[in-house]
C-alpha cells in the first residue's frame, strides 16, 4: 500500500516523523505501538490544536499510561479520578471530546460507538 | 458542580434496567427445578418442562392478540426474529415496502437482499412530525409486493405509527403486514387479530421486563414462513427432513428455557403493576423532561409538537456539542446514562439531518422519578452553562 492510499478495509498507511504508521478509517493507529510524541504532535495540528497544552498532554499521558498498564482503555470515571478534572472539562480539551480526540491522539485503539 | 445522587437509567429503549426482583427471583427458582430440555425426552421433568413453554406460548399468544399459540416462534431477540421472517418470506424478484424509521434489524436484511438484485425495496417516508402517512404506504403497494414490514414505535424519535389505518390498507390489498414492536411491546396494548396484522416481532429485554437473550415472533394463520434454519426439533429423529409443523418449522435446536421463563414472568409483572398505569407514569415523565428541554436555549429537540401517540422516547442535542461528548458528561459528571449516536436507524438520522453525529436519546422506564427528571434538567442546563462559558465553577 502506497502512502496515503486507502485498503479495502479503509485503513490508510502514512509517514510521519519518519515512520510509517497504519491508521484505520477514523484515522485510529493500528498500533498503539506505533505512537510518538511526534506523531501525536502532527496528529494534533491536523486536528486544528496548534500546540498541545500541558493538561492536554497531561490527558494524552494518562491515557497512554494506563492503556500501557491495563490493556485498555481507561473508563470516563477512571480518567476523572486519575487526573482529578470534570468530564465537562476533560471533553472540551479536544474536538470530539475523549473518545474520538484525545484517544486517537493517545494512540489508542478506535473506542468504535453507534456513530461509525 | 451538582452533588452525584445516585445513577440515574434514561437508556431504557436499548434495553429495561434493573430488571424487576421478582422476575430474576422467579427465573432462578424454575430454572433451578424445572430447567431440563422440554420436550425432548420422555421423563416426567422434561414433559413439565414442555408443559411450561406451551403455557408461555399461550400467554404469549393471549397478550398479543394472535390467533394460534403454535405459531409463537421463540427466537434470541427481535433481529433474530425479523432475520427468519424476513428471509422466510422472501422470494426472488418479489417486491417488499418498509419505511425510513426502521432498525437496522430490518433495513439490513432487507438491503442485503436488494443489494443482491433479488428483491425491489421501496422504503416510504416519515413527515416532519415523525409519521408514516397510510397513503404512502397504499401507493407503494403493487402487485409483487410480497409483504410490508414497519417498526410501530420509531426508537430514535418515539412515534407510534398509525398501525391500524396502516393494516386496513394492507388488508383492502391483501398484503400481509409485519410489525417490528420492540419498542411497544409492553408499553401499549398491541392486537394482532383487530389491527389485521399478519406477524409481530418482540423482544423479551425492553419493555417487557425480561432478560436479554429472548424475543420471537407471533404468526395470524394466514401467513407462514419458510424454514431457514434446520435442526433438531424433538419430532420424528428419523427424518432428515425438518419438521414442518409449528411452531417447530421455525425452532431448530433447544430454546432458551431460561428466557422463556424470565419473558413470562416479565410479562406477568408488568400485568401485575398495570399495562396502562405504567405507560401514563413514564409519559408523565417524558412530558415533564420535553417541556424542561424546551426551555434550555441551547437545546434542540427533536420531537413531534404533540405526545399522544408516542413513546417515553426524547432525541435532542446541544448546539455545537457531539451529543457523545454530552452523553459521556451526563454519565461521568451526573450519573445518568443515555444513548448518543445514530440508534442504529441511520435513515431516521439522515432524514432529520442530524447525521452522522446523531442526537442524545433519553429513553424512560417503569422506575424512573420525576425527582430524577428535575435532576437530569439541571444536569443539561448545567452542561448549556458550561458550553456558554458561563459556568459558575470556572
Amino acid at each position: 500500500m502506497a502512502e496515503g492510499e486507502v485498503s479495502a478495509l479503509g485503513t490508510r498507511k502514512r509517514f510521519i516523523a519518519g515512520k510509517e504508521i497504519l491508521f484505520d478509517k477514523e484515522g485510529f493507529f493500528l498500533d498503539a505501538r506505533d505512537w510518538s510524541e511526534e506523531a501525536a504532535t502532527v496528529l494534533s495540528r491536523e486536528m486544528g490544536i496548534d500546540v498541545l497544552s500541558e493538561k492536554q498532554w497531561r490527558l494524552i499521558r494518562f491515557l497512554r499510561d494506563y492503556y500501557a498498564n491495563n490493556g485498555k482503555a481507561p473508563l470516563s470515571s477512571e480518567i476523572k479520578a486519575g487526573l482529578g478534572w470534570t468530564l465537562m472539562e476533560l471533553e472540551s480539551l479536544f474536538p470530539g471530546g475523549i473518545r474520538l480526540g484525545a484517544r486517537l491522539l493517545a494512540g489508542l485503539p478506535n473506542p468504535q460507538s453507534c456513530t461509525q | 458542580m451538582l452533588r452525584k445522587k445516585r445513577f440515574i437509567y434514561a437508556d431504557n429503549a436499548a434495553t429495561t434496567f434493573p430488571k424487576p426482583h421478582e422476575v430474576l427471583a422467579e427465573m432462578l427458582d424454575l430454572y433451578e427445578t424445572k430447567g431440563v430440555s422440554p420436550g425432548r425426552g420422555s421423563y416426567d421433568l422434561s414433559v413439565e418442562a414442555e408443559d411450561l413453554v406451551d403455557r408461555v406460548r399461550r400467554q404469549i399468544c393471549g397478550f398479543f392478540g394472535g390467533g394460534d399459540p403454535s405459531r409463537v416462534i421463540f427466537c434470541y431477540n427481535a433481529t433474530d426474529a425479523l432475520n427468519l421472517l424476513i428471509q422466510g418470506l422472501i422470494e426472488p424478484g418479489c417486491h417488499v415496502i418498509s419505511s425510513r424509521l426502521e432498525h437496522n434489524s430490518v433495513l439490513r436484511p432487507l438491503h442485503h437482499f436488494y443489494q443482491q438484485g433479488i428483491i425491489k425495496l421501496d422504503l416510504v417516508p416519515f413527515d416532519t412530525q415523525g409519521f408514516i402517512d397510510p397513503d404512502d404506504v397504499a401507493r407503494a403497494i403493487n402487485p409483487k409486493t410480497k409483504f410490508i414490514i414497519l417498526t410501530h414505535g420509531s426508537n430514535v424519535l418515539g412515534t407510534i405509527q398509525p398501525v391500524q389505518e396502516i393494516g386496513a390498507v394492507c388488508r383492502a390489498k391483501s398484503v400481509p403486514l409485519i410489525l417490528d414492536v420492540t419498542q411497544t411491546a409492553g408499553m401499549v396494548p398491541i392486537d394482532m387479530a383487530k389491527w389485521g396484522i399478519s406477524a409481530i416481532a418482540f423482544t423479551g429485554h425492553k419493555s417487557l421486563y425480561g432478560p436479554t437473550g429472548i424475543g420471537g415472533f407471533v404468526l395470524s394463520r394466514d401467513l407462514d414462513v419458510r424454514t431457514t434454519r434446520f435442526g433438531g426439533t424433538g419430532l420424528d429423529s428419523k427424518s432428515l427432513v425438518h419438521s414442518q409443523r409449528y411452531p417447530q418449522r421455525l425452532e431448530a435446536g433447544t430454546i432458551n428455557m431460561l428466557g422463556v421463563i424470565g419473558l413470562s414472568a416479565g410479562i406477568r409483572y408488568l400485568e401485575k403493576k398495570g399495562l396502562h398505569s405504567t405507560y401514563a407514569h413514564e409519559m408523565s415523565l417524558i412530558h415533564r423532561l420535553r417541556d424542561g428541554l424546551s426551555s434550555l436555549q441551547a437545546v434542540q429537540l427533536y420531537c413531534a409538537r404533540s405526545l399522544e401517540n408516542h413513546l417515553p422516547i426524547l432525541l435532542c442535542n446541544i448546539k455545537e456539542m457531539n451529543p457523545e461528548q454530552v452523553s459521556t458528561i451526563l454519565d461521568g459528571d451526573f450519573d445518568i446514562a443515555t444513548r448518543a449516536g445514530l440508534h442504529c436507524a441511520p435513515l431516521v438520522h439522515q432524514d432529520l439531518g442530524t447525521s452522522p453525529e446523531g442526537g442524545v436519546r433519553f429513553s424512560l422506564g417503569a422506575f424512573n422519578t420525576a425527582e430524577e427528571i428535575d435532576t437530569i434538567l439541571e444536569a443539561m442546563a448545567e452542561i448549556c452553562r458550561f458550553r456558554e462559558g458561563t459556568n459558575p465553577r470556572a
